[in-house]
């Protein structure tokens, strides 16, 4: 028992649990409400889709790079979804596909681009960013897509049991689809070890440019699973979706524990940080604290987590 | 005006005369490109060349160019600033403040908001000395407290207020058509290029970007270097904005767009058009110049033939793509030359 209880300490996803649990005991004790059914299911809400754009970001930052595309990504793929369902009058299940097929292009071709050049994944996608962002705005004029069909509409504010909203389902799937990505899979343990050290990990056989090519891809998909979600929650298809998602998808993985060099991620560790900041939102909420300062708490939380985590690499490495 | 360490590729071909050499240059190549996209527009549209629309460009241009500036002296030592837009912000919201709730004259309220600019800046740069993290990480995180705090403070509230003079800055017009905001970026160019070229300082900022190991070891105070960049970077960012503010009249919290991510294309679009290397040591103040001058024109040039101005974004992305490829084959084809030369 003794040695998995230490184990557990040192684990990624224990501080920001603990942190978590230490935060809902403070806030319920001043206003038992935060722990309410509707609460709750708000909290939920806001975790689904933000572990999916978390996720986006972390399997990039697995590989050792980072994705400015991201929000873009999402962008495109809820404009197209909702798009391609109210003008041409694709039903929800093709539209859905057409618009995650849209964001693993999308992915591909940001990996490709950084693989096939070497030039740096920042420059890449802060390009590829503003062109699909322009397409975005050019494809709508700027103009949301109102006409939503109804079942997508219900998936976004129905609940599965009690509390627990539709929209978690696809969010657990993707956790539990990264876990087992990055624990068990050929392709996962081979991004992280391009993460942690490329030339490495070629002079073991692997090829870094079609790992590269797997993790864009993959967050390409899930920028747009997210942009998908969105939709069905906000009930309209706007193009403004995925502005603000570029802060919030570094948070949550460095929250976590993730190392930016690459080559260490914690997928439960990044779930916990996506939580932290919607008990923060909440929180502010509840305290009737402005809204805009969840800004400036995210930013020193990321300050916060980016030091800590240097502090154990340095203990680590002392050790 | 390719300053730093000579690159080996360079040094393969001594028997070209100067003249000729310079034509090889990428700075050479923007000034070719932003004369013939010059002609092209003044043949295609009538309103290009008309003297209100090339003072119109001319003030933008001149925004963009500091903006590049801003992210130029970060990229020197190889790092980067996400937080010149959010900076920015803060120094016209102060601004504002000084000069319109506080009634404090231009004289005090301009250097005030710099001082801000550059306190914000140097802020950053003792963070990511501190925490020795990248800068990447670090600016991303104040780029959201910066603007987060300024939200709170002002309560997204623009400053509308403001003293006359500093519009009639912006409405000034030399020649018919020359804003004299232009001139300040020149100057600001010419002071930089001084620094790169004549200080002992400029080369230590160079120094410590192409090679950190070597330039500590050759007494460069790397901490200091760094502080000092990201403090230069911080003022720029806020001459950038109170040319906005002097453009626009008024200093709108929503100047740069959410978090100031607007300003992130144009600040990268023209240092890296213009030939800086993004690992650090090598910049071009001319280059950085004519690369967001070029950015301008063609903005300004694709809204005169309508193609909507949603879609510029898009092609501003493309342009960014088209110039790091360009840039690659060009030191591919240098290098080429080099080794069959050896």
């Amino acid at each position: 028992m003794k040695p998995r209880l230490r184990l557990w300490l040192g684990a990624d996803w224990f501080g920001p649990l603990a942190i978590i649990l230490a935060a809902s005991i403070g806030i319920t004790i001043f206003d038992p409400s935060f722990l309410s059914p509707f609460n709750l299911q708000i909290l939920m809400l806001a975790t689904a889709v933000n572990v999916v754009v978390a996720m986006s970001q972390m399997i990039i930052i697995a590989v050792g790079q980072m994705n400015l595309a991201i929000g873009a990504i999402g962008g495109l793929a809820a404009i197209s979804f909702a798009g391609l369902m109210q003008v041409w009058s694709f039903p929800p299940a093709l539209a859905a596909a057409a618009a995650l097929a849209i964001g693993v292009t999308a992915g591909l071709l940001n990996g490709a681009l950084i693989a096939s050049t070497g030039i740096s994944a920042f420059i890449i996608t802060l390009a590829s960013l503003s062109v699909f962002k322009g397409a975005d705005l050019g494809i709508t004029r700027a103009q949301p897509f109102y006409n939503i069909p109804a079942e997508v509409k219900a998936l976004g504010d129905t609940t599965i049991l009690g509390p627990i909203p539709w929209l978690a389902l696809p969010a657990a799937l993707v956790v539990a689809g990264m876990w087992r990505l990055l624990n068990r899979q050929k392709v996962g343990r081979y991004i992280l070890a391009v993460g942690g050290n490329a030339s490495a990990a070629e002079l073991s056989g692997v090829s870094i440019s079609r790992t590269i090519l797997w993790a864009h891809g993959i967050s390409g998909f899930l920028a747009a699973l997210a942009g998908v979600m969105l939709v069905a929650r906000l009930q309209l298809g706007q193009p403004s979706i995925g502005d603000d998602w570029l802060i919030l998808s570094f948070a949550a993985p460095v929250i976590g524990g993730a190392a930016l060099s690459g080559g260490h991620v914690s997928v439960f560790g990044t779930l916990f940080g996506v939580v932290i900041v919607a008990v923060i939102t909440q929180a502010l909420v509840i305290f009737r604290i402005d809204p805009f300062f969840v800004q400036v708490v995210l930013g020193l939380l990321i300050l916060a987590a980016v030091g800590l985590n240097r502090m154990r690499e340095v203990r680590f490495a002392g050790a | 005006m390719t300053l730093g360490l000579p690159e080996r590729a360079g040094t393969a071909r001594p028997a070209l005369p100067r003249a000729a050499s310079w034509l090889l240059t990428n700075e050479f190549g923007l000034l070719a490109l932003i004369v013939g996209f010059g002609v092209a527009f003044a043949l295609g549209t009538p309103g290009f060349g008309s003297p209100f629309n090339l003072f119109t460009l001319g003030r933008v241009m001149a925004i963009d160019i500091m903006i590049g500036f801003a992210m130029m002296v970060v990229i020197a030592t190889g790092g980067l600033n996400l937080s010149v837009g959010a900076i920015g912000v803060c120094s016209a919201m102060t601004f504002g403040c000084l000069s319109e709730r506080a009634g404090l004259p231009l004289a005090f309220a301009i250097p005030g908001a710099l001082a801000l600019g550059g306190c914000l800046g140097a802020l950053n740069g003792q963070l990511i000395v501190r925490s020795g993290l990248h800068s990447f990480i670090i600016t991303l995180a104040t780029m959201s407290v910066f603007f987060g705090v300024m939200v709170f403070v002002t309560r997204a509230e623009a400053f509308r207020a403001l003293p006359a003079a500093i519009s009639a800055f912006g409405k000034a017009r030399y020649f018919g058509y020359v804003s004299p905001l232009l001139i300040v970026s020149a100057g600001v160019g010419l002071s930089l290029a001084a620094l790169y070229r004549l200080t002992p300082l400029g080369r230590e900022m160079l120094a410590a970007g192409a090679s950190a190991p070597a330039a500590e070891l050759s007494g460069v105070r790397l901490g200091r270097t760094y502080v000092l960049c990201h403090l230069l970077s911080g003022v720029l960012a806020g001459i950038a904005a109170l040319m906005v503010v002097a453009r626009t009249g008024a200093a709108l919290p929503s100047m740069a767009g959410d978090l100031g991510q607007d300003w992130l294309l144009p600040a990268f679009l023209g240092p890296v058009l213009g030939g800086a290397a993004l690992a650090g040591g090598r910049v071009s103040v001319l280059g950085a110049f004519l690369g967001s001058a070029l950015v301008s024109e063609i903005t300004n040039g694709l809204l005169q033939f309508r193609v909507g101005e949603f879609w510029v974004q898009t092609y501003l992305g493309l342009l960014l793509l088209i110039a790091v490829l360009l840039d690659l084959g060009r030191r591919k084809f240098l290098a080429s030359i080099g080794s069959v030369a050896r």
